[in-house]
């Protein structure tokens, strides 16, 4: 069994970057004014530095400038306008709404960001996101869902054609929403995903905020290399899931990215036995269960801190 | 019918260039104590030029609803900031012990405030079900654990209210309609804070889907629900008659999330669309929410086209 720590996704802002984020943007809706590069370049190294200095191997960029978590994608293809603010998911935190005036189509570079975190450091994910981003938005444009995917996917397509020309590595899909999908979605899924996930990459998809039972068996046929799920919120059924359709590359979120509350190193241990107890596993990436900009700076350090300490435990 | 306000109104200039200096540390407490004495008697004096019934101090020494008092509550930890939207952020409690009562939490205040001025007052402060639900929990095993020790300490706090003479308090509940499915929970919390609490309580609620939280709301022991309608073009009006509604109403009727100053003649539009739902003396006139996002000198106008617009209604009747 191969163990690796790694991150979700975001990360909380250093202070100083917040505060200059307020003062070029306001706090208003209109947000989304072009950051100085050298001044994203600094707070993205930050965030790299501090995950690397508490033990986490693959790293992320934090989404520093993703002012509306995975709805942010969205803002930077055309055809979505952003309107008011939407509670998103079960968090006390909002998102402008983005709205499908238009057909959705490539604008430029979507994760131009990500590629200042790469040129800093190469061992990092890119993280993306395909039906989360739909369900986030409001349709006032498309006839089918179907097609709106299948335009979203043409526009992640030739996204994730550039990142591996870079050489990028590894491909995340953060899926909340896919837990939430139907069946009919899934079956249409299927072969949307297959396009994203035929790459010289390792792609991620990573499922959060609740069990992942409800995709089952049919994301076995997207194409992901690694499936995540979310030991924190949905131990119970996501055992299950491990048993009954034995993975072995698996991303276990298992550290609560949205409460400041330590968990013992006894209690994680225990429970990473019932998973390692579940299925075969190959490949395992731990991490906390979510992005980590739910906690304030010094428990989301503190938590991979913890997150890198349990690996030592466990190997 | 009376006007009233929800709570918060713009800090002067003058006091937030204080406030900075007082944390940098070139201010002494007595002096900064001073500022905000000051800065509430301006704000009580714009609120009475502007003819408004039942005020508040516009919330000056509060920086936010949540941290404000769980400083001043034990049990309560803050570790730092954490973003709302954009680029909003709060600072975030945890809750790391078990709740109990510490410090009075808006009585100097009050007091303060009733020697300043003869208007009637309202005390807002953050409910029980919204403190817990903006903050991390590591202490008790589950949230309505949380919500109902935190509502034991509130209630403490309202039984010294009144016995420091407040007749009018105020439950700011923005978190109840954000998760319906919790509504139990915050319907008993509301129980635990009123008990034995002899004074007229309102409760606050803005975001969320209001049509979620009825017929239930209908039930919770309180004698004013007070909603915001201008940001929603009032269309949500048609729910409470959709539901009989028989609590006295809070009808939020000016915008505070726009700097556009409303005209009398829409403002009096809404209340008369109000008086369809309830009658007069179960209506009270006032702001969606608090203005203290809004610049000051447009605040008082609001205010005051607000005060005019219930006037003129008032004397149509």
């Amino acid at each position: 069994m191969h163990i690796i720590t790694t991150t979700v996704g975001s990360y909380p802002r250093p202070e100083w970057f917040r505060e200059y984020l307020k003062r070029m943007e306001g706090l208003q809706k209109e947000l989304d004014v072009e950051v100085d590069r050298d001044v994203l370049r600094k707070a993205v190294r930050e965030v790299i530095d501090r995950q690397k200095k508490a033990g986490i191997e693959l790293v992320t960029d934090g989404q520093l400038i993703w002012h509306d978590f995975l709805a942010t994608i969205a803002s930077r293809i055309d055809g979505f306008y952003v309107d008011g603010l939407v509670r998103y998911f079960d968090n006390n935190l909002y998102y402008r709404i983005p709205v499908i005036k238009e057909r959705i189509r490539r604008r430029g570079q979507i994760l131009y960001d990500f590629k200042i975190a790469y040129e800093i450091e190469s061992n990092i994910k890119a993280v993306l996101s395909l039906f989360t981003v739909l369900k986030l938005s409001r349709n006032i444009y498309y006839k089918s869902f179907e097609d709106s995917l299948w335009d979203l996917c043409d526009v992640l397509k030739s996204e994730i054609a550039e990142l591996i020309d870079l050489g990028v590595k590894y491909i995340q899909f953060d899926e909340p929403s896919l837990l939430y999908a139907d069946e009919k979605e899934l079956k249409i899924l299927e072969d949307v995903y297959k396009e994203l996930t035929n790459f010289e990459a390792e792609t991620i998809l990573m499922t959060y905020f609740r069990s992942a039972k409800s995709i089952f068996p049919y994301v076995l046929d997207f194409g992901f290399d690694v499936i995540g799920l979310d030991f924190v919120e949905g131990f119970d059924e996501n055992l299950d899931v491990l048993r009954e359709y034995g993975l072995e590359n698996v991303n276990v979120g298992i550290v609560d990215g949205r409460n400041t509350k330590m968990e013992g190193i006894d209690e994680l241990k225990m429970r990473f036995e019932k998973i390692a107890d579940a299925t075969e596993l190959k490949k395992v990436y731990i991490s906390p269960n979510t992005g980590l900009e739910f906690l304030p700076d010094v428990k989301a350090y503190e938590k991979m801190k913890l997150v890198s300490r349990f690996k030592k435990v466990i190997t | 019918m009376k006007t009233t306000v929800v709570g918060s109104y713009p800090k002067p200039k003058w006091l937030l260039r204080i406030i900075k200096m007082y944390k940098e540390g070139k201010i002494d407490e007595k002096t900064m104590d001073e500022a905000y004495k000051d800065a509430v008697r301006a704000v009580v004096k714009d609120h009475e030029i502007a003819g408004v019934d039942i005020i508040w101090d516009g919330e000056m020494r509060r920086e936010e609803m949540t941290s404000y008092f769980a400083e001043r509550i034990n049990g309560f930890v803050i570790y730092g900031e954490v973003r709302v939207w954009g680029n909003n952020y709060y600072p975030k409690p945890a809750i790391v012990d078990e709740l109990r009562y510490r410090d009075e939490l808006a009585i100097n205040d009050f007091k303060f405030l009733r020697e300043i001025t003869d208007r009637e007052i309202k005390v807002p402060i953050t409910g029980a079900y919204t403190i817990v639900d903006w903050s991390f929990n590591e202490y008790y095993s589950t949230k309505e654990e949380a919500v109902y020790a935190l509502a034991e300490v509130l209630n403490r706090e309202f039984r010294e209210l009144v016995k420091a003479g407040a007749k009018y308090i105020q439950l700011d509940e923005p978190a109840i309609p954000t998760h319906p499915d919790e509504i139990e929970i915050a319907k008993n919390a509301v129980e635990i804070m009123v008990k034995g609490v002899r004074a007229y309580i309102g409760m606050h609620m803005c975001y969320g889907n209001y049509r979620s939280i009825f017929p239930e709301i209908l039930d919770f022991k309180v004698d004013q629900l007070d909603f915001e309608f201008a940001n929603r073009n009032f269309e949500d009006l048609k729910i409470l008659k959709e539901y009989d509604f028989d609590k006295d109403l809070g009808f939020g009727c000016i915008d505070v999330h726009t700097r556009r100053i409303e005209t009398v003649e829409e403002v009096k539009n809404a209340i008369r669309m109000a008086l369809d739902v309830v009658e007069p003396k179960r209506l009270y006139v006032d702001p969606d929410c608090g203005l203290k996002l809004l610049p000051r000198d447009i605040a008082f106008e609001k205010l005051k086209v607000m005060v005019r617009a219930a006037r003129e209604v008032k004397d149509e009747l």
